[in-house]
């Protein structure tokens, strides 16, 4: 382990200590990248702050219990409402249990195959192979989701469920899921130290044991953040969606069938002229969603894991 | 006697699933790669493989369709490298404060929460916000006249990858064990050259895998991008001119093909693959050799 | 906490997975869910109407408006019931399905000129002008071409900034159609389709992108869909049509453009109509469907509801939800050919009506 330290003995070695000014421009330095650190942060959270800024005050209006309870207005109650300056009826309960049902299933079929993905390729550094899957895992994050529901489509939509459904939704929203939980999985676990898996090796525990009660919990935090961004991810995607679960006016709970989704919802809202407002209000309930995922996460993180 | 085969098939079973596992990614892969070659084929029949990867001609008009895919790949190399550019030094920073400046105070948690927000943003709602809020903007500040084109679209999406780089950063850097922070400490280095020569090194693969990760978003961007690039079939002339990418032109026009169109959209698809395998090895091999 | 949340999503998985079977069973009645994809550009009535249909008769209706070429490409592959489109299947593209599909038209609908120039609220543009303008011939907006046509009217020496649809789709299909027939030059150069190499100006996403454009920016004209424009209030061009009255685009001079002769098979493009209460750009859409229903193990109830529903879409019900929502019901000539085209569908030889 002390080997990698090896950059740093390297510079202690070269940087010529019998200058005497050194040391206070090495502190200059130091302070300085601290204040860039802190600058560039805060440049990153600004457009966090803008958007949701424009989010809330476009689209809190609409946000009350009816919001969470009842399905989509048609276009006609909307224009009504609209012309008398009134709240657009509705809400986008449709919208939820479909998004609720797809995610679900979409995270049952990807999760256990992408951990397990992950440590394979954790377990196998070098090797054709496993390079093969590592790359072929990056290649599939830079395919869009509009192809990977054109693939569903095809795959299950034509074939198995023989017209749009919410399975089919389930299974390109999975595939959205693979890459980054696969990686993050296979990332966080080359960081947990060899020594820790080679004292388990060496009191006789074996090797599946040694992944689910040693490698698992401490890396846990680390798979908790690739599989809450997956979520995050296919949370907000409507392309896939288009051409798999096609929308739905009422709640739907059965998979076979076309089912809606939150951004389903939301792009319908985009392309009526009355329901625009929506927009607003459901990403609102989008970003909502993914907040208490991000609270759930940490909490979870703090029973379960055992990191550092 | 007994137990050591115990552990040795248990062992076996564990290795098996673990190889199967890996073994359903490649044939989603495979799968998916064979889908898209069988759409594409009249594409490819009618204007060979090479026209069609660099003719700049895109002509939807019924009987003199001529369909040509450079300018998308174009589009598609420029955005997403800038969008990785801008969203470097924001990430790596962002990652610094959370995980090791600030780490584990209210701050760094609430910045991290933040952050993941970001990832939970519709693309479509990207767009929207980047229309309205952003265009004018870039036109206030007189860098372009309508406010769409390369550097706009570069721009959102640089703001949209930067959960996917941070997150995993944020983990892994944090993951850095103390001794060898403490190690380094103790032979007088200052925070700055610990970031730079301990934690940089022994992380470094993960932060590669993180923003690879974050460039292939931005490759398969659709949504956000279509909304902000000019949608102009051609190669742009600026950064601030309109210009089309891969992901965008299919997004746009799937919706009404059929035919020959419709394969052509399939192949850019494909072709896309191919690009995001060529940029991703390439940014690999530049870390490689130059980190 | 673990096991409740275990719990939790296997209970919502076994809901999903047994489906609605449960509820067909027990209620006996006929509990059809009918599918249907294609065009955006009649959306809102479909939504509206499909809805209304739903809560009348129990049966669920869902329609995607992922496009027309979505529509086509999902009957062909046999995953709804229907398709819907904008753009009538020409013999060659009819041939290339399975078997052979009639068309409905359900409802008109037109294509409007927008624009946005301060203080300006009346436009009127020749059709000369109009094509000169979308092919980059005239650049300003104080161009002598457009100043004969509307004396006293103020217009502004700014540069005219064409907005076009950068997605493929049935309201460039219907505006080119328009072109085509009013200018050989735009025929010659340009021609008609979903999706066209326009010769100058940008393009925007769908209704909403063009329409924010031209909101956003001053100088700017397009075309966008009747329906938007009514909603959003954007002032509109008047265009002449082929009687020579310059016709502002409403339900009663969209309805007016279908009053000329309708093929049998409905398959024709109204636009540029010779009615003289007629707006030149107004178009049918229909919905497409398998002459013979018994496909794919399709049953006979299925098929039923089916053409059922779409005998109510005809009918004066939803028809007279088309003007509340902007759209142009259809006359009585399109409804009378509609109801014999519904008849002629069959399931097994044997017509379902």
């Amino acid at each position: 382990m002390l080997d990698k330290l090896d950059p740093l003995m390297n510079l202690m070695k070269s940087d010529n200590r019998n200058t005497p000014d050194r040391s206070s421009w090495r502190d200059k330095k130091n302070k300085l990248f601290l204040g860039l650190v802190v600058t560039l942060s805060i440049v990153t959270v600004l457009p966090i702050f803008l958007i949701l800024w424009k989010l809330v005050k476009e689209g809190i209006s609409q946000i009350n219990l009816d919001f969470f309870i009842k399905v989509a207005p048609d276009p006609l109650e909307a224009m009504t409402a609209v012309n008398n300056g009134e709240i657009i009826p509705g809400g986008i309960a449709n919208g939820i249990t479909g998004s609720l049902l797809m995610v679900l299933i979409a995270s049952l079929i990807a999760i256990p195959v992408s951990i397990l993905a992950g440590i394979f390729l954790y377990e196998h550094p070098n090797g054709w192979y496993a390079r093969l899957i590592r790359n072929l895992t990056d290649i599939l994050q830079g395919v869009p989701s509009i192809v990977l529901g054109l693939i569903a489509y095809i795959w299950i939509v034509i074939s198995i469920t023989k017209g749009f459904s919410g399975l089919a939704g389930s299974v390109a929203l999975a595939i959205m899921m693979l890459p980054i939980v696969i990686r993050s999985t296979e990332e966080t676990m080359k960081m947990i130290p060899v020594t820790l898996k080679e004292a388990a090796a060496a009191l006789g525990v074996p090797y599946w044991r040694i992944i689910l009660k040693v490698m698992i919990p401490t890396g846990f935090s680390g798979l908790m953040t690739g599989i809450l961004l997956s979520i995050s991810r296919i949370l907000g995607e409507t392309a896939p969606l288009m051409l798999t679960a096609l929308g739905s006016t009422m709640i739907n709970l059965n998979i076979y069938k076309p089912t809606s989704a939150v951004p389903l919802l939301i792009w319908e809202f985009y392309n009526n002229p009355n329901m625009v407002r929506l927009v607003w209000s459901s990403s609102l309930f989008l970003m909502g969603v993914v907040l208490v995922l991000n609270i759930l996460a940490k909490r979870i993180n703090s029973r379960f894991g055992n990191n550092q | 006697m007994i137990r050591s085969r115990e552990i040795f098939t248990s062992d076996k079973i564990a290795k098996v699933i673990l190889k199967s596992a890996s073994f359903l990614v490649l044939l989603l892969a495979a799968g998916i790669i064979f889908s898209l070659l069988k759409g594409s084929i009249p594409a490819f029949r009618e204007f060979g493989i090479f026209r069609f990867i660099f003719s700049s001609e895109w002509n939807p008009t019924e009987g003199k369709e001529v369909y040509g895919a450079f300018p998308f790949i174009f589009g598609t190399v420029v955005t997403s490298l800038l969008a990785l550019i801008i969203c470097f030094p924001l990430s790596f920073a962002t990652s610094l404060f959370i995980s090791e400046y600030f780490k584990k105070t209210k701050i760094a948690g609430i910045l991290s929460t933040l952050v993941d927000l970001l990832a939970g943003i519709p693309s479509i709602v990207y767009g929207l916000w980047g229309f309205y809020t952003l265009r004018p903007l870039i036109v206030d500040l007189g860098l372009s006249e309508q406010g769409y084109g390369i550097f706009t679209s570069s721009l959102i999406l640089a703001i949209m990858i930067i959960p996917y780089a941070t997150s995993l950063s944020n983990e892994i850097i944090s993951m850095v064990p103390n001794e060898l922070k403490e190690a380094g400490y103790s032979l007088g280095a200052t925070r700055l050259e610990v970031i730079f020569n301990v934690i940089l090194p022994v992380s470094r693969s993960g932060l590669v895998a993180g923003y690879i990760l974050a460039l292939g978003r931005a490759l398969g961007e659709t949504m956000a991008v279509t909304m902000l690039i000019g949608n102009a079939n051609l190669i742009p002339k600026g950064i601030f001119s309109p210009g089309n990418t891969m992901a965008s032109v299919i997004a746009n026009q799937f919706g009404e093909a059929d035919g020959l169109k419709l394969s052509a959209l399939i192949a850019i698809g494909l072709l896309l693959f191919v690009v995001t395998a060529i940029v991703n090895a390439a940014g690999k091999w530049i870390v490689r050799r130059y980190a | 906490m673990k096991n409740l949340v275990f719990v939790f999503i296997a209970c919502i998985s076994l809901t999903a997975c047994s489906g609605n079977k449960n509820k067909n069973e027990k209620s006996g009645s006929l509990r059809a869910e009918i599918t249907a994809a294609g065009a955006t550009f009649p959306q809102p009535f479909y939504n509206k109407v499909f809805n209304d249909y739903s809560t009348m008769t129990g049966n669920k209706l869902t329609y995607g408006g992922i496009g027309s070429g979505g529509g086509i490409r999902s009957l062909k592959d046999k995953v709804v019931d229907f398709g819907a489109t904008d753009a009538f299947l020409t013999d060659e593209q009819a041939a290339e399905l399975p078997a052979p599909v009639v068309h409905v038209p359900t409802c008109l609908g037109a294509v409007v000129i927008a624009f946005n120039l301060p203080g300006i609220t009346e436009l009127k543009m020749k059709n000369e002008v109009l094509a000169s303008v979308f092919l980059g011939e005239i650049k300003k907006w104080n161009d002598p071409k457009i100043l004969a046509d509307n004396p006293g009217i103020n217009l502004p020496g700014k540069d005219i900034s064409v907005v076009y649809r950068s997605d493929g789709s049935g309201t460039t299909f219907i505006f080119s159609d328009y072109l085509s027939k009013i200018s050989k030059s735009w025929a010659d150069k340009v021609g008609t389709g979903k999706s066209l190499n326009w010769p100058v100006g940008m393009g925007a996403k769908g209704n909403p992108g063009v329409a924010g454009i031209i909101k956003q920016t001053e100088g700017t004209i397009g075309y966008i869909g009747s329906e938007y424009a009514f909603a959003q209030r954007i002032p509109c061009v008047l265009l002449q049509n082929q009687a020579g009255n310059f016709i502002a685009p409403s339900v009663e001079s969209v309805s007016a453009a279908a009053q000329g002769d309708i093929p049998a098979d409905t398959r024709v493009m109204v636009t540029n109509s010779a009615d003289p209460d007629a707006y030149p750009i107004s178009a049918f859409t229909w919905i497409i469907l398998y002459k013979e229903q018994s496909y794919n193990g399709r049953k006979i109830d299925q098929a039923r509801e089916t053409v059922k529903f779409l005998q109510w879409l005809v009918g004066p019900d939803a028809q007279a939800i088309a003007r509340k929502v902007d759209y142009a019901p259809l006359p009585e000539k399109a409804v009378q050919l509609a109801n014999d085209i519904l008849k002629s569908v069959t399931f097994e030889g044997e017509p379902l009506l």
